[in-house]
């Protein structure tokens, strides 16, 4: 699905505030069963989004961290009251173990969103936001993300022809390759100076720097941007108020609690839940009229 | 009053013994398109970099630079910026942002405009510029045509009323030149926009500038319209003159003896001129006198055609023609002609040959050669054609065993390159790249020449590389950085880099891009040395005449094949694309004469 579709078309200042909450949220509550619903909900995003691809390929460095947090946990906390087992003369106890679940779910979660949140907030709506705040740098990080392709296809091209003089990185001894590959950064790194200094020129010659700049990318705060947020803001208000009142938070150390949820815990959960999977109203919405369209023809 | 003048103009930059510019006098009227031509190195960049003040160099700077009468230093900065636009050589390093709708946008947000009035004005520019379809693309995705046609649109987008444009062709193939260049006549044609453009391209410019100006050491020493320039550099007789006429011109100067008022500047005027003089020549037996007779002692050419009064016109016309192709051959030098190839390659292998060649950049995208079979004899001088994209560089890169083919292989006589140590590869086989930049890894020249000297094998490394300096005529900028040098002499200095490892096959990729027409000649003579002594070479090029001068053989790349390969005059007269100015004047009187004999009149 492109910009301008579902999730995609809302303003960058919402899709922030959104992100902004989720992620927050995600590390002041500590639930396992909430975490487990509010990271399925990030992957209902996700699937949303992009049929889950990009999740997908982020699929397994994530596993290998949620395995890696559950098992490391346990050994290297002792705390809690219930031991389950004894590693040598290492207690294992049943506390730590569920605080490493818990931990690992919430930083899987937070990961899952930040893949969506790469898919929603393109390097354009990052910069028009940042843009307000310090548009020198907002320029900087612009300017850089074009030379980095630009850099990397001339480093391409500076490897093959090199080759043919000798200056290469794959043949002869380490010490000589490891010459040659200082030898063809610095010379990429003296050409791409000689490139900025016509960039820059070219940048004066169109009056950069003659006085304030304003932008020429802007995103029309629309109805549907102003639902969003008012819905985001009453579900954020609504999990801010269970956290305030110690909701949303399982008691792990020293004894471990219940899982059962109390009134408060599932306030907390159907506000923090409604707020993830807002922004999917939009995408049904949008799919809807698809389909209607599609049937019409 | 001039809309832009300049009076007694001097300029040094701070280290210089003597100015770069000196005493430069010269008014430019409102709407006028004037083309700045001269060597290399003649002060052309500097002058339209004094002009706008922006990215005007530090130095000594004396005499004046008026505006629409206002002297340029008491300009506000941000209203001089819009009204001098400035568009330079090299397309990437113009490109300050990401896609091509910011980067159009980028002068509008340093003047602060309003969002509404930066997407109006967008809306119309690109409009006219045809860049719609490209509004959303990576500016690093462009073809370099697209790329020069950005930065121009993005120039333009301030709305100036003078541009400076510094050999924005240079980098360019043909096509793509000839596009933008008809964009900028457009610019000048419906928009009044006054137009200042250094630029080498003489064939394309002479006949649409309202005025040309010549400068040589920093110096005017032309500065009047092009027909007058076209008499006055055939009246000079000297070789730095005669090499910036067009072809068209020059033949037909050639075959007047110079004494023609209105030299022709186009195939199109040419043409017309064969038709009326042999109309004159039919009407009286005088002029025929008149046309022999004239100045043939100036310069040694075989006689003066139409002196036979042909009642066929269009017979005579060959003749004439023919005679003007024989002139554009003379120096090509062959010392092997194609049937000693022929009979050569019945006893041993070819020194290149390929088999089958079969490569593609990645999985999606369409594979650039597709089955290629090719030979390239011993003695070889190859020009290969195609358009852009046809994968001209991709071959040279598999046929120097940069690359390895994904089916088919290469042989250097008879050896398959992947069997072939790198080193011995690449010192049989030269590659000189599209830009010549990437040969140098160096802090100075020597020091880049000596140590190709030493991988070479020289025995006194330093002697070699000052001997090939000599000879290339680099000696005095030895100590120079790489990237101070110009355009030629970088790929001059990257020639003799390659040379000094002996090749016996050396393939070129656009070596006269961005050359000057003197320096082009100077590669030429360079390269016809080599070949003389036996080096077989193999250049890519979009330089119909260069190959036409040179080549003794040429091919046409096409959808991954090799689709037209011979001797250079049959593939030319073949062509109508890829065919020097003069062959166009044969094939279209041959379409003409046809036409003429099927319609009656």
């Amino acid at each position: 699905m492109s910009e301008g579709f579902g999730f995609r078309s809302l303003h960058p200042t919402v899709v922030f505030v959104y992100y902004a909450g989720g992620i927050t949220f995600g590390m002041l509550l500590f639930h396992p069963v909430l975490l487990a619903a509010a990271w399925l909900a990030a992957i209902l995003v996700n699937v949303h989004l992009d049929g889950g691809r990009e999740w997908r390929k982020w699929s397994i460095p994530m596993v290998a961290g949620f395995i890696l947090i559950l098992v490391t946990n346990p050994i290297l906390s002792h705390r809690g009251r219930t031991v389950i087992a004894y590693w040598g003369d290492m207690p294992l106890t049943l506390e730590s173990v569920v605080y490493g679940v818990t931990l690992a779910m919430s930083i899987v979660f937070v990961l899952t969103l930040f893949v969506s949140y790469r898919l929603v907030m393109t390097e354009q709506k990052f910069l028009f936001l940042f843009a307000r705040v310090s548009p020198k740098v907002a320029l900087v990080a612009m300017m850089a993300i074009g030379l980095v392709p630009r850099l990397r296809r001339r480093m391409g091209e500076l490897m093959l022809v090199q080759r043919t003089r000798g200056v290469t990185v794959t043949e002869g001894p380490l010490a000589v390759r490891a010459r040659n590959g200082a030898r063809i950064v610095v010379t990429l790194l003296a050409w791409a100076l000689e490139d900025a200094l016509q960039t820059a020129d070219s940048m004066q010659a169109r009056g950069y720097g003659t006085g304030t700049r304003s932008s020429y990318f802007g995103y029309r705060f629309r109805a549907r941007d102003g639902w969003t947020l008012g819905g985001l803001l009453f579900c954020a208000a609504g999990v801010v108020a269970a956290w305030g009142g110690g909701h949303g938070i399982m008691d792990i150390y020293p004894r471990l609690g219940s899982f059962r949820l109390s009134a408060g815990d599932v306030a907390a959960m159907v506000g923090y839940i409604g707020f993830l999977i807002m922004p999917l109203g939009l995408e049904w919405r949008d799919r809807r009229a698809w389909r209607i369209l599609a049937s019409n023809n | 009053m001039a809309h832009l003048s300049l009076e007694q103009l001097t300029f040094a930059y701070p280290d210089a013994a003597s100015p770069a510019i000196s005493a430069v006098s010269l008014a430019v009227e409102p709407g006028e398109f004037v083309v700045l031509c001269g060597p290399s190195g003649s002060g052309k960049s500097t002058l339209l970099r004094l002009l706008k003040r922006e990215v005007s160099p530090g130095g000594r700077v004396s005499g004046a630079i008026a505006l629409g009468g206002v002297p340029l230093q008491d300009w506000p900065a941000r209203e001089l910026a819009a009204q001098v636009g400035l568009v330079m050589q090299h397309p990437d390093n113009q490109l300050v942002v990401d896609t091509v709708e910011h980067e159009l946008a980028f002068g509008m947000e340093n003047f602060g405009l309003p969002r509404d009035a930066m997407r109006r004005r967008l809306a119309e520019m690109s409009g006219f510029f045809g860049l719609e379809p490209l509004l959303g693309r990576r500016t690093d995705e462009l073809s370099g045509g697209q790329k020069q046609l950005v930065n121009l649109a993005a120039a333009i987008m301030l709305q100036p009323r003078v541009l400076l444009l510094d050999e924005p062709l240079a980098q360019l193939d043909p096509l793509a030149a000839r596009e933008l260049l008809g964009m900028i006549k457009r610019l000048n044609d419906e928009w009044g926009i006054t137009v200042i453009m250094s630029e080498h391209r003489v064939d394309d410019l002479l006949p649409i500038a309202d005025r040309v100006v010549r400068m040589e050491r920093g110096r005017i020493v032309y500065n009047g319209d092009s027909r007058t320039f076209a008499r006055e550099a055939w009246r000079r007789r000297d070789e730095h003159w005669d090499a910036w006429l067009p072809s068209v011109t020059r033949w037909a100067l050639e075959h007047n003896a110079g004494e023609l008022g209105r030299p022709p500047l186009t195939v199109k005027e040419a043409r017309a001129w064969i038709v009326s003089e042999q109309a004159s020549v039919r009407a009286s037996a005088s002029s025929v006198t008149h046309l022999s007779g004239g100045d043939s002692g100036q310069r040694q050419r075989a006689g003066v055609p139409l002196t036979r009064g042909d009642s066929d016109q269009w017979q005579s016309t060959e003749i004439l023609l023919s005679k003007g192709d024989s002139d554009q051959w003379q120096h090509a030098e062959i010392p092997l002609t194609k049937g000693d190839n022929g009979h050569k390659a019945a006893g041993t292998p070819p020194i290149l040959r390929a088999d089958e060649l079969f490569f593609a950049y990645d999985k999606k995208s369409p594979a650039v050669l597709r089955g290629l079979d090719w030979r390239i004899e011993r003695g070889d001088w190859v020009a290969l054609f195609g358009g852009n994209g046809s994968g001209k560089s991709t071959l040279l890169q598999l046929l120097a065993g940069l690359r390895d083919p994904l089916r088919g292989s290469v042989r250097l006589e008879g050896a398959p390159l992947a069997r072939l140590k790198p080193r011995a590869r690449f010192a049989a086989i030269g590659y000189l790249a599209q830009n010549p930049l990437l040969h140098y890894a160096h802090e100075t020249l020597l020091a880049d020449l000596t140590a190709a000297a030493a991988r070479a094998g020289a025995a006194n490394a330093d002697q070699a590389a000052r001997d090939i300096a000599g000879r290339f005529g680099l000696a005095e900028l030895l100590r120079r950085h790489p990237h101070d040098l110009s355009g030629g002499e970088q790929q001059l200095g990257a020639l003799a880099m390659t040379l000094l490892g002996q090749p016996q096959l050396l393939l070129l990729d656009e070596p006269t891009k961005g050359l000057d027409p003197y320096l082009k000649a100077a590669l030429g003579a360079h390269l016809a040395d080599i070949h003389r002594q036996g080096t077989t070479l193999l250049m890519a090029t979009h330089d119909v005449e260069f190959a036409a001068a040179y080549a003794n053989r040429c091919a046409l790349l096409f959808h991954g094949e090799i689709v037209a390969d011979g001797e250079p005059e049959p593939f030319f007269q073949g062509n109508v694309f890829y065919a020097p100015p003069i062959h166009r004047l044969i094939a279209g009187n041959g379409t003409t004469r046809q036409a003429a004999e099927v319609t009656p009149r």
